[in-house]
């Protein structure tokens, strides 16, 4: 082979090489974007609602209040008698049959609306208002566009009767989209219509916080102990290897640990942000602790001799120097293995966070979802409704993810920057 | 004839299986500079370490035997290495200045040892060190920046003001000279001549040329023993061993 021709082999060589690697980015971006493209467009809609616009007239004959009641009684009075009569006036219905199936174009919740309507702007007795009730999720997903209409009657669950009603309101103007805010303040429903992420919400962002409390000083001080004060001898040798085994134990294992003893032994409340926050302390300990032992790493031993040198103590050296220069490294590694416990399903589920949880917990000791719990849990309805708020959840949760990912890295990069 | 300041005695130092140093009696005197010489590996570094205490970072390092400051066994595990160190400062082969401000680089010393109580004292502590340290002139009117920021020989001086700053009786210069230009490494030996006024140096040295511009004083090690030692001038010009006489001509090392 002459010289010219290895030449052009090795030339040959890198250009395949080039070409294989952005073949293989090629490849995981469509696949990303398809991905992407999946979620979105399933799950945009989820974050408007139908409503239809209906005439509320608070006649005083059906209600027992008086304007200007104090909000307790009003609470507490029966709405029931003013929803129905609003109800069946959106369209006229013939007999008992057909107001039924009025009525079931709405949530169940109208009464609850009406009643809020009504606490917002207390003299309304007597009185005619225009008010958007939400629809019910069938007629929800048919508004979308997620419903085939073009289906026999008996196998859609909107009768030809609601069909005319539906396209009769469309034709007047009475239904519209609004922002969905049930979304995001309701907890857990049966009805999609409902249904909202706030219960997961605050019950991740409890978690989070008792993890990040527990791990972070833990995993931190267990840091700097191994890889600055500990002897270098066979059992730190075996602690070490042990912390990587326990950073690639699977997630499940540490449910079944927290269900064993957090649960069965100690008896802490089930189903709770305070134990689903211990569980992933314990997963993201040994995750937090590898990234902080390579910052501490990092910082050359140069910088520790100095300090020693002009008679610094071990602990001076260590908490004046090291510390301060492995902080960027020590915090976006704690940022990115909180970012993975935010993720973490299977843990929560064998704790009991897979529990139907409506109310939004006020402490992190009440019953509650979190985030990829809830999306496990809708995926499993039948529910067409519950199709948009899984992929609309998702949504939310990548979305923390995403921005937490970006803290890490400006953190990492802000405080490098700073020296050099 | 100076007074001897450090003085060790049989002094035998191990890395694990491996011997470092074997059975080094070595003098020092005050208020002048000793070079220590000798090819890579020898135990120049290992011998000055020992004077601080600087091997006890190192897990598998063992020291025997005696080193003396002022008649004061230092190596002596009762013996707080804290106040050694602030009497024997050290500067490394490579400038190591902290990622702080030059003034927080030279008053940190100081703060630890609670030399400086009040701003004004510390801040007549680091002036008067970066003028010792013939830096001054150059940083006076940006003390607030980096020190990582300076030159290399610049960086480095600032490592000596750093030793200063705690006042020590001894500074111990690992080839100090090492990483940096000649015009750098000009500007730091006359700094040395300045300061043998007032500390007692050791330096390492892999430069002939600079052990004998700047010392008065050179041992030679090879393999981790002490072959010569005596006056710059004799050792250099008259060598009694074959081997110091190999070793200045160039023909091994």
């Amino acid at each position: 082979m002459t010289k010219e021709q290895r030449l052009k082999k090795r030339h040959a060589a890198e250009k395949r090489f080039r070409l294989y690697g952005l073949t293989s980015i090629l490849v995981a971006l469509v696949f990303v974007l398809i991905l992407v493209n999946n979620i979105f467009s399933k799950g945009s809609s989820a974050f408007m609602k139908t409503v239809i616009n209906v005439e509320v007239f608070f006649d005083p004959e059906l209600i027992e209040i008086e304007n200007g009641a104090p909000e307790e009684n009003i609470r507490e009075s029966d709405f029931y008698d003013i929803t129905i009569e609003t109800l069946l006036k959106a369209y006229p219905a013939k007999n008992l049959d057909e107001e039924n199936e009025l009525i079931d174009l709405f949530t169940t919740d109208a009464e609850i609306e009406i009643k809020k309507a009504f606490l917002e702007n207390n003299n309304l007795i007597g009185k005619k208002i225009n008010l958007e009730i939400t629809a019910s999720d069938d007629i929800d997903q048919l508004h979308k566009g997620n419903y085939p209409r073009n289906l026999p009657e008996d196998r859609r669950r909107i009768s030809n009767f609601q069909l005319k009603i539906y396209d009769n309101l469309l034709k007047n103007n009475k239904i519209n989209k609004n922002f969905n805010n049930y979304f995001f303040n309701n907890g857990d429903s049966r009805d999609p219509e409902l249904a909202g992420i706030g219960g997961a919400l605050v019950g991740s962002f409890y978690s989070i916080i008792i993890c990040l409390l527990l791990a972070f000083p833990v995993a931190v001080l267990a840091s700097i102990y191994l890889e600055e004060f500990a002897p270098k001898n066979k059992i730190t040798d075996f602690i070490e290897i042990n912390i990587n085994n326990l950073a690639a134990v699977p997630s499940i294992v540490y449910g079944l640990l927290a269900l064993q003893i957090l649960l069965a032994t100690i008896q802490l409340p089930r189903s709770t942000p305070l134990v689903a926050g211990i569980t992933l302390a314990l997963m993201t300990l040994p995750r937090i602790i590898i990234p902080c032992r390579a910052s501490l790493k990092a910082v050359p031993p140069s910088i520790r001799e100095g300090a020693l040198a002009v008679g610094a103590s071990k602990f001076q050296s260590v908490f004046h120097h090291v510390v301060p220069l492995s902080l960027p490294g020590t915090l976006s590694g704690t940022i990115i293995g909180l970012a993975q416990a935010l993720g973490e399903t299977a843990p929560l589920i064998l704790i009991g966070m897979v529990a139907f949880v409506v109310d939004i917990p006020s402490t992190p000791i009440d019953p509650s979802s979190s985030l990829p719990v809830q999306v496990y849990l809708w995926s499993e309805s039948a529910e067409r409704g519950f199709v948009e708020k899984t992929s609309a959840t998702i949504m939310m949760l990548l979305s923390f993810l995403i921005v937490m990912n970006f803290i890490a890295v400006y953190l990492r990069q802000k405080f490098e920057k700073r020296w050099n | 004839m100076s007074d001897v300041k450090i003085k060790s005695n049989n002094l035998n130092v191990f890395y694990g299986d491996k011997q470092a140093l074997f059975d080094v009696n070595l003098d020092l005197n005050e208020k002048e500079v000793t070079a220590l010489i000798g090819p890579s590996g020898c135990g120049k570094s290992t011998f000055i370490r020992c004077i601080n205490r600087m091997n006890d970072v190192i897990d598998i390092c063992k020291v025997t035997g005696n080193i003396e400051i002022d008649g004061v066994e230092i190596n002596d595990e009762n013996l707080d290495v804290v106040s050694l160190r602030e009497r024997v400062g050290m500067v490394f082969q490579k400038p190591n200045p902290f990622p702080k401000s030059i003034y927080d680089n030279i008053s940190y010393g100081p703060k630890i040892h609670g030399k400086g109580e009040t701003k004004s004292e510390l801040d007549e502590i680091v002036e008067r060190s970066l003028k010792k340290a013939a830096l001054w002139e150059e940083v006076k009117d940006r003390l607030d920046e980096p020190g990582t920021g300076l030159s290399g020989g610049q960086q480095q001086r600032l490592c000596i003001a750093r030793a200063i700053s705690v006042n020590p009786e001894v500074i111990l210069m690992d080839e100090p000279c090492s990483a940096l230009d000649p015009i750098a490494t000009a500007k730091i030996e006359e700094l040395i001549d300045e300061l043998k006024k007032t500390y007692t140096i050791v330096i390492v040295t892999h430069s002939m040329a600079q052990a004998v511009r700047v010392s008065q004083k050179t041992g030679f090690f090879h393999l981790g023993k002490l072959i010569e030692v005596g006056k710059t001038e004799k050792i250099f010009k008259n060598p009694d061993n074959k081997m110091t006489q190999d070793y200045i001509t160039g023909r091994f090392g």
